[in-house]
């Protein structure tokens, strides 16, 4: 926003002669040819709606979407949906989601990464298959997986009752306890092979004369893998696991197809329940309050991925 | 990047250094996550070769008696309705991949290259903006969007989707790159600019032909992001025959829940080209993905 309004006078001002900032900015006016269309767009598409939703956040407004029937409620909606019961069951299953989702794909995606790192016949084949899923799409995914946990017809449960495992297949994702441990796991499915492109580039960059130093010490693999490899990739793991984190904060499409948040709201993460607030229920204003919240929430995490990113810059000396 | 023959040498020190237990280990641990991996779509593929009949069975049929390509055919055939409809959808999301990866390009390059090169006041801040719009989830843009839509009159037409697919695919194509420009030795532009080139010619001349892999790179993890698109296409189109094959494919299929051979034989079809772009382009995807993390 100040690089805007900065802009504006600067242009208003054709003399070079401003003070500091506004000369620099003249200076370098023709630097912003290069973004300018870049930042029209954002302006249009990001920044606007931010604002919009900011606004919404405090007004009530009347189903449909007659917005000018809205009224200034002031901080209503953010009480109301924190002392609302379904608030506490919806943050509970984001946090399960998030954090199973996010901590089991990186260390599945990391160990594949490891065991793939050796060169041997068939690697790059399996590489490749390893990463289909990440690239297919996500409601492709939610079918293929609903027609693998069907309740009538599904392979899992017909393997199960085959073992002698179960009587007859369960409901994977029609009953409370199990549907989000299952959902979970289609996630992972999904999301391992970016874990594991993310660490098998970053082993790439451990120094060969430090494990093999560590080697002539007498460490063991084990010991060379966490006195050497391991604390070489802190940056690279940081921000796999935020970008992850993120990522899966904000799924929508496998809860959403699989099970639209049910059975009574088990599988309601955030986003799909502002999802369901908004164009479900109509109820633009409180989804606004809660999109607003969950702006907060990303802006902290942003903190964290921002500070990871600077760091790797200074090391390399770059930034 | 190493060299072929650090890369050599490394994977010799490798072998030695590594003893049998964690080689074993690592084997069977690759079992297992292929069999995760790729059980799930050879399932998909055997559905989708059963008759309809045939699926709804218990327990399944691991392989059908009577495999059938009836699924395929029915969704590749231009004279039933069925075909219609998918065909068209196919040609929708072709059609917003493509819009939506060209304008990406042509908007993220220059800005890219500026992040990387110049240092005019509010770099930072504006690229960190960038960045950090890779965190926000679509949903908490669609109220907004969906009512500047509607107010433009853009609403259920694909312009809207590829507008609204550029607020994902800008900020990541404008990270890419400039992943890739930082990695061109800037000697190569001032080589050029003494030689008389205006900053502008050397751009084009020189960083731009050196970049065309980032670029492609760029192109297809825009391409592969607006064909997987789901939410904006269900919430900003309500017509038929305009919908994109994600959503497509839902609204075909809600209607008939049991026609799973044909749901799978969809998820298949709309699957290959991304997976197929993805194989024969993975090099440049994976090192553009990467770039900017692992800097060390």
């Amino acid at each position: 926003m100040t690089i805007l309004t900065g802009k504006a006078e600067a242009r208003r001002k054709l003399q070079p002669e401003g003070s500091g900032v506004l000369r620099k900015i003249w200076e370098h006016r023709a630097d912003y040819a290069y973004v300018l269309p870049a930042i029209a767009v954002m302006l249009i598409v990001i920044a606007y709606p931010i604002y919009y939703t900011i606004e919404l956040s405090f007004f009530n407004t009347p189903p449909g979407l007659q917005l000018r029937d809205k009224i200034f409620i002031g901080l209503d909606n953010y009480t109301a949906i924190l002392t609302s019961p379904v608030f506490w069951t919806v943050t509970s299953n984001t946090l399960i989601w998030t954090f199973g989702s996010t901590l089991i794909s990186f260390v599945l995606g990391f160990a594949c990464a490891l065991a793939l790192h050796r060169d041997f016949v068939g690697r790059g084949i399996l590489r490749a298959i390893l990463i289909i899923p990440w690239v297919i799409s996500a409601v492709a995914a939610s079918y293929i997986w609903k027609w693998i946990y069907h309740s009538d017809f599904g392979i899992i449960g017909a393997v199960l009752v085959g073992l002698g495992l179960a009587d007859r297949p369960p409901n994977f994702i029609d009953s409370v306890s199990t549907v989000l441990p299952s959902l979970i796991v289609v996630n992972i499915w999904r999301e391992f092979p970016f874990a594991m492109i993310m660490m098998m580039a970053g082993l790439q960059t451990v120094p060969d004369q430090l494990l093999r130093a560590a080697k002539v010490d007498g460490a063991n693999a084990w010991q060379r893998f966490w006195h050497v490899t391991f604390p070489h990739l802190r940056n690279v793991s940081t921000v796999t696991i935020l970008l992850l984190a993120v990522a899966n904060f904000n799924s929508f499409i496998i809860p959403w197809i699989m099970t639209g948040g049910g059975p009574s709201n088990a599988s309601h993460i955030w986003i799909t329940h502002i999802y369901e607030l908004a164009f479900g229920r109509q109820r633009w204003g409180v989804a606004s309050a809660y999109s607003v919240l969950l702006f907060l929430i990303l802006m902290s995490f942003g903190y964290f991925y921002v500070r990871a990113l600077s760091g790797n810059e200074r090391k390399d000396g770059s930034a | 990047m190493s060299t072929i023959a650090e890369t050599a040498l490394r994977g010799k020190a490798r072998r030695r250094m590594r003893i049998d237990g964690w080689r074993w280990g690592g084997r069977i641990f690759l079992v297992f996550m292929m069999l995760y991996t790729a059980l799930p779509m050879i399932w998909m593929l055997i559905t989708s070769i059963k008759s309809g009949f045939a699926a709804m069975q218990f327990p399944p049929q691991w392989w059908p008696d009577q495999p059938t390509l009836a699924s395929y055919e029915k969704l590749l055939d231009p004279q039933n309705s069925v075909g219609q409809d998918f065909l068209r959808f196919f040609w929708n999301s072709l059609f917003v991949s493509t819009a939506t990866t060209i304008l990406s390009v042509i908007v993220a390059v220059p800005a890219a290259y500026a992040f990387s090169r110049f240092t005019f006041p509010g770099r930072n801040f504006l690229f960190f903006a960038v960045l950090l719009r890779n965190m926000f989830p679509a949903v908490i843009f669609l109220v907004p969007l969906f009512i500047l839509m509607r107010a433009i009159g853009l609403v259920n037409t694909h312009a809207s989707l590829v507008l609204t697919y550029l607020t994902f695919g800008l900020p990541l194509a404008i990270w890419l790159l400039k992943g890739f420009y930082d990695n061109i030795p800037v000697q190569l532009e001032q080589a050029a600019r003494i030689d008389g080139a205006t900053r502008f010619q050397a751009f084009v001349l020189i960083v731009m032909p050196l970049s065309t892999p980032g670029i492609i790179a760029t192109a297809i993890y825009s391409f592969i992001g607006a064909w997987n698109e789901y939410i904006y296409a269900y919430t900003f189109l309500s017509k038929n025959e305009q919908l994109t094959l994600p959503v497509g494919i839902q609204r075909f299929f809600s209607e008939n829940t049991t026609d799973f051979p044909g749901l799978m034989a969809a998820s298949f079809m709309m699957s290959v080209p991304v997976v197929v772009l993805f194989l024969v382009l993975q090099r440049y995807f994976v090192r553009a993905l990467t770039e900017g993390a692992v800097k060390h």
